[in-house]
């Protein structure tokens, strides 16, 4: 959706910073500049390599001529990823399970992507310019050659290396002898590519202690870089995760800090001339691999090192580079940083997260707009925070009870959605998985934690006889087929939230609307046998969360988990409290599964927690997320089943189609999708989802009625045009507008925004409420406690004092000024308002203990008294 | 205790030889068997039952007045030297407040802490609430019939009677709204800037109304001139400290009594074998007493903290 978008939003970005630099004097460099589409990059160039033979002549090896293209470039985010593909490259050979980092060292021909600090103009000042010393990596190998045979050190007869490059140690100069004192053991080659931080920090890179921080073992991100493999016919596509200075200080990329991706499609060493018997090292230089095209090198078996990714750096492909430059966002903390007005905070849904964050500058950074800021909180906390006063307006994407008095209007404000995110490899290392299909009853089952996710779930009563995850289920199958049949407790789940929120009560909805997956909720098996998990047999759905009902504990041998007794499922569905979570852990392939159990030596104690990051290769996770992150992110969007036979996954289309189909009920009210109609439909998207700014059309002052009218209009006028700029609509939301499906959304929002700006006239003092729907007085607790100026959760109430005024409940922040005081009164019993009785509690030990003690030692005295007088033994005659 | 009293018994043999000389009427030989056993267990009931009541209910009084002319020398000194406590953590048992009632004559220095414990040396003050005087709700909870009964007589004010309070930020003089039992509504909320005191006492019913006191009654009053209270209270108490509630951790420090008790007549029953009776009686009597007294404040720890 992202490239449609950006296409669509056609921002004329000058091929200026997009020009790709030519050396001077390359002779290889054929290249030529594809203009760019929006922010989207593409360039062509020959690469070729040569032997220069004995008698002085150059033979071409091979040439190809490569394009690179990257899908946008502009405004990234901290771990946004961007679509990078090429066509024409040398086919590789030798395929790692694992490209990523070191774990991509073992390959042949494949295209190194990896991020730079720096611009690749020979005009700009030296430090702002990218060299292999400011390229990131994650580890040392990546890097630097340090002690390798003559035989291995094929950069030494790189033809196109200086001749200070060629030299035994070479690279940084002079190697810091403190830092790297075995770095130079003659008769060994060294070549050492230091880091050099965006603080100016060089760290030598000559062994693992002399790496940037985020390099560290178990670095707190896994690597970005990669060595990508290119298919056959010579295409290859990867989605390369950027770093902003958040995650990687040292790399230091920000709005001000300009950095490129580097594509370096890796050819293999130029050698030079061969001494006249050809040296071992002479041989190594001229080897063109030892792996057929398209082969994998599961066993990580040695490779011909001049074919291979660690030389990234040797001339010979450092100049076959292709040098993306990209752009960094505003950071999200910009408003804390350079507005010091007090931001007016929006309380509610995370769906709009993606879109505030770029919004937000477009606020703080105006004088003439306030301060926004959105506070993420469950849909219906932030309504009710709006309804109690505590918050202008609250961002929710469904209508909830209106348990104030004051009517409440629904502007819409984008259009966006959930989707179920999921990262899955094919099996035999055929990459990833990228057509995922899922129908309601499979979403059933894995939300009622009907998979049993290990043998330890066979004990379960009533689904024993369940498969063990989703990949075993014969209706996925049927759906994906050519998936691995492997288990892993990871697929048995999808993680979801924690909390209450209105995408569960969509995605409930969508589940509830479809027959066969209410009656599996309800107890009928599958056609396959497959039954629901008891703890979840006749689930009340809708709901605005999915509860852990699941108590089974199972009995195993394992000393660890008898030590930590624990509710499995509870442990498998381990749901988080946000979507960002989720849709981080998809693109670490991380589950949250919980269920590692190990002795931890430090504390000589068994304990449980995250199992481990999937192995690349064999990942398998679901997981729900918003569309805004599906598209910051770069994550993968499953279609779901619409009519039988019909799926639809996310995109411009299905949004616009879904929108068409919703209805406003009442006036003012939010727009609500019928999922009956959407299966009807057949193209219309199930998860769209409208965000609504929710704000009283009466009882707001004046103040914050005026920040929300402004909210409103500015977000569906500036902040509907597509773009990654600041103030713009980024990908994942369908732009609002006022022509097309969307233009009721854009009439009832303008509406509403007249509505709120213009604050009707306040109530008179009658209690029964003349405009808004009837509220239930059943939902009274929500705002019963509120009614006075206590905060949530400071105050005291929930004590156990049976004499349940609120006790403490001033706060001590609102002292009272001196002249603040009330006016005194002699009898300040209002009794206007009713107030709950008094509950006395009573102690039955307390009323009977002391009548019980006198009676009791009364008792006993006249018993005892008693006792000697009437059984006494006869005196003893002296 | 019953073996102690039997212990007691078997000693006899030797006392009457001891006295074998006197008059005709002799000794009355001390009962055997069951009877003995049947005598002494009455006898020990007795004992054990008059003495908690009486101590609770009479001499407790003692106790308490002593423990209150310490607190106040002590809040004294603290309010003098301007280091008496503004919360919001008070360590337990330090003194907080005085607390003047003059319509019922109550002088009391009240207490950090509502456990069984605390509300012996005086009445206690909860320590999720602010302090007496400051604003918002603070809760006193004092004891209705025991250890001086300082709360014996809250039921008595009435509506207009002034409450005052003595804190380290001054004096504040809040006035009764009136007393609360169940079923009668509970007073709004305090107004922003308004201190509001609510003692919290039990009151029984009937002819023992004294000596049944099991029900929570409450007083209100508030004050309008209040003083700031600083932030950061816990939010809720431990269990023991809530109305009504007993303390169980009183339970290895009453068992450590008991064995005290218990060393006690066996150290009887041995100095008994050496020294003449008259002698033991002047040294163990009052031991005995004493491990009694420190027995039975253990005691009234495990039993509701308001009676």
């Amino acid at each position: 959706m992202r490239r449609s978008l950006a296409s669509l939003g056609a921002l004329t970005v000058t091929a200026l910073g997009l020009a790709l630099p030519m050396e001077a004097g390359s002779a290889s460099v054929v290249g030529a500049v594809v203009a760019p589409s929006g922010d989207a990059f593409s360039a062509t160039r020959t690469v070729e390599r040569s032997f220069v033979e004995a008698d002085g002549t150059t033979t071409t090896v091979s040439r190809h001529e490569v394009t690179v293209t990257a899908d946008h470039t502009q405004n990234l985010r901290g771990r946004e990823r961007v679509l990078i593909s090429w066509s024409g490259a040398q086919p590789s050979g030798g395929r790692a399970s694992n490209p990523f980092g070191e774990n991509g060292l073992q390959q042949e021909y494949p295209v190194v992507v990896m991020q730079c600090r720096g611009t690749d103009d020979a005009g700009v000042p030296e430090s702002e310019q990218l060299r292999p010393e400011t390229c990131w990596t994650a580890s040392v190998a990546q890097r630097s050659q340090t002690l390798r045979s003559s035989s291995e050190s094929t950069w030494v007869h790189d033809v196109h290396n200086s001749e200070a490059d060629k030299q035994r140690v070479s690279g940084m100069d002079p190697i810091p002898a403190d830092e790297c004192p075995s770095a130079d053991i003659a008769p060994y080659f060294t070549h050492l590519t230091e880091f050099v931080a965006a603080n100016g920090t060089v760290y030598p890179g000559c062994d693992s202690d002399s790496m940037p921080p985020e390099a560290a073992v178990g670095a707190a991100f896994p690597a970005a870089e990669i060595a990508a493999f290119t298919d056959s016919s010579g295409r290859g596509e990867v989605q390369f995760e950027v770093r902003s200075d958040v995650e990687n200080e040292s790399l230091g990329c920000n709005d001000t800090v300009a950095c490129s991706i580097v594509v370096i499609p890796i050819a293999g060493i130029s050698c030079d001339a061969p001494a006249a018997s050809p040296s071992l090292a002479d041989r190594s230089c001229r080897k063109q691999g030892r792996f057929q095209p398209g082969s994998s090198n599961f066993a990580n078996d040695g490779i011909d090192v001049a074919v291979g990714p660690a030389l990234w750096w040797s001339e010979s492909n450092w100049r076959n580079r292709f040098t993306i430059p990209v752009t960094f966002g505003l950071p999200p903390d910009t408003c804390d940083v350079l507005d010091p007005r007090a931001p007016t905070g929006f309380y509610g849904s995370e769906l709009l997260a993606q879109a505030a964050l770029q919004w937000s500058p477009a606020y703080c950074l105006n004088k003439a707009r306030f301060k926004f800021q959105l506070n993420q909180l469950s849909d219906v906390a932030g309504f009710n925070l709006m309804l109690t006063g505590e918050g202008p307006a609250a961002v929710v994407s469904s209508k909830h009870e209106n348990t104030g008095g004051d009517p409440v209007g629904y502007a819409p404000t984008a259009v966006t959605g959930f989707s179920i995110g999921y990262v899955i490899d094919r099996p035999d290392n055929a990459g990833e998985y990228t057509d995922l299909r899922l129908n309601a009853r499979l979403l059933a089952k894995l939300l009622t934690q009907s998979y049993l996710g290990s043998d330890l779930g066979r004990g379960h009563p009533g689904m024993g006889g369940n498969p063990l995850s989703i990949v075993t289920d014969p209706e996925f199958v049927t759906l994906n087929p050519g998936l691995t049949s492997t288990n892993q407790e990871a697929a048995a789940t999808i993680l979801s939230l924690s909390n209450a929120s209105d995408v569960i009560e969509q995605l409930t909805e969508y589940i509830v609307n479809d027959d066969d997956a209410m009656a599996f909720v309800n107890g009928e098996p599958d056609p396959s046998g497959m039954v629901v998990n008891p703890a979840y047999e006749g689930l009340g759905l809708p709901l605005q969360e999915i509860p852990l009902l699941d108590t089974f504990v199972p009995e195993t041998q394992n000393t660890c988990r008898q030590a930590n007794p624990s509710v499995y499922f509870s442990q498998l569905a381990a749901p988080v409290t946000t979507m960002r979570k989720i849709a981080e852990s998809l693109l670490d392939a991380w589950p949250n599964v919980q269920t590692r159990c190990d002795f931890d030596l430090s504390t000589q104690q068994f304990k449980t927690g995250r199992i481990e990051r999937q192995s690349f290769g064999s990942r398998f996770m679901l997981g729900i997320v918003s569309l805004g992150d599906v598209e910051r992110y770069g994550l993968r969007s499953a279609a779901l089943e619409t009519k039988p036979g019909t799926f639809v996954a996310p995109s411009d289309k299905g949004l616009a189609k879904a929108v068409a189909l919703t209805e406003q009920e009442e006036k003012r009210g939010p727009f609500v999708l019928d999922q009956a109609a959407v299966s009807k439909a057949g193209s219309a998207y199930p998860g769209t989802m409208v965000v609504y700014t929710a704000a009283k059309v009466r009882g707001l002052d004046e103040e914050n009625a005026e920040k929300v009218a402004q909210f409103i209009r500015v977000s569906t006028s500036e902040g509907q045009r597509a773009g990654s700029g600041n103030g713009q609509l980024p990908g994942g939301y369908l732009p609002i507008r006022s022509t097309g499906p969307t233009s009721k959304l854009y009439d009832s929002a303008r509406a509403i925004a007249d509505a709120v700006e213009a604050q009707a006239p306040a109530r008179t003092p009658e209690p029964p409420t003349p405009v808004d729907p009837p509220t239930d007085p059943v939902d009274e607790p929500t705002d019963a406690p509120s009614s006075t100026t206590a905060p949530p959760g400071g105050n005291v109430a929930d004590l156990v004092i049976p004499d349940l005024d609120p006790p403490g409940t001033s706060d001590p922040a609102t002292a009272p000024e001196p002249g603040a005081v009330p006016v005194a009164n002699d009898a300040p019993v209002v009794d206007t308002v009713p107030t709950a009785a008094t509950q006395a509690e009573t102690s039955g030990i307390a009323g009977r203990l002391f009548p019980m003690l006198l009676l009791v030692g009364f008792l006993g005295l006249m018993l005892s008294t008693g006792s000697r007088f009437f059984v006494r033994p006869p005196r003893v005659p002296s | 205790m019953s073996a102690a009293a039997t212990g007691g018994a078997q000693l006899a043999p030797a006392t009457r030889t001891a006295r074998a000389q006197r008059p005709v009427t002799g000794p009355r030989p001390p009962q055997e068997g069951s009877a003995a056993v049947i005598t002494t267990a009455f006898t020990m009931v007795a004992l054990v039952s008059l003495w908690v009541a009486a101590q609770a209910l009479l001499f407790s009084g003692v106790s308490h007045d002593r423990a209150q002319a310490l607190l106040y020398q002590d809040f004294r000194t603290q309010l003098a030297e301007t280091t008496a406590p503004l919360g919001p953590v008070v360590p337990a048992g330090d003194p907080v407040a005085i607390l003047s009632i003059p319509a019922i004559g109550l002088d009391e220095v009240v207490v950090e802490g509502t456990a069984s414990g605390d509300t012996l040396v005086g009445p206690g003050h909860l320590r999720s609430s602010v302090l007496p005087g400051q604003i918002g709700s603070s809760y006193v909870y004092g004891r209705a019939g025991t250890y001086g009964a300082p709360f014996g007589d809250i039921t008595d004010l009435r509506p207009g009677d002034v409450v005052e309070t003595t804190t380290a930020q001054g004096v504040t003089a809040l006035t009764v709204l009136g007393v609360r039992r169940d079923g009668d509504p509970k007073p709004p909320p305090p107004a922003a800037g308004v201190a509001r005191l609510v003692l919290v006492s039990v009151e029984g019913e009937g002819r023992l109304a004294a000596l049944s006191a099991d029900t929570t009654v409450f007083v209100d009053a508030e004050a309008v001139d209040a003083f700031p209270a600083p932030s950061g209270r816990p939010t809720t108490v431990p269990d023991p400290e809530k109305i009504l509630a007993t303390d169980p951790g009183a339970l290895p420090l009453l068992a450590l009594c008991l064995a005290l008790l218990l060393a006690l007549t066996l150290g009887v029953v041995a100095a008994r074998q050496r020294w003449s009776a008259v002698l033991v009686w002047v040294m163990a009597s009052p031991l005995a007493i004493a491990l009694a007294w420190m027995t039975t404040d253990t005691v009234m720890r495990l039993l509701p903290n308001v009676i």
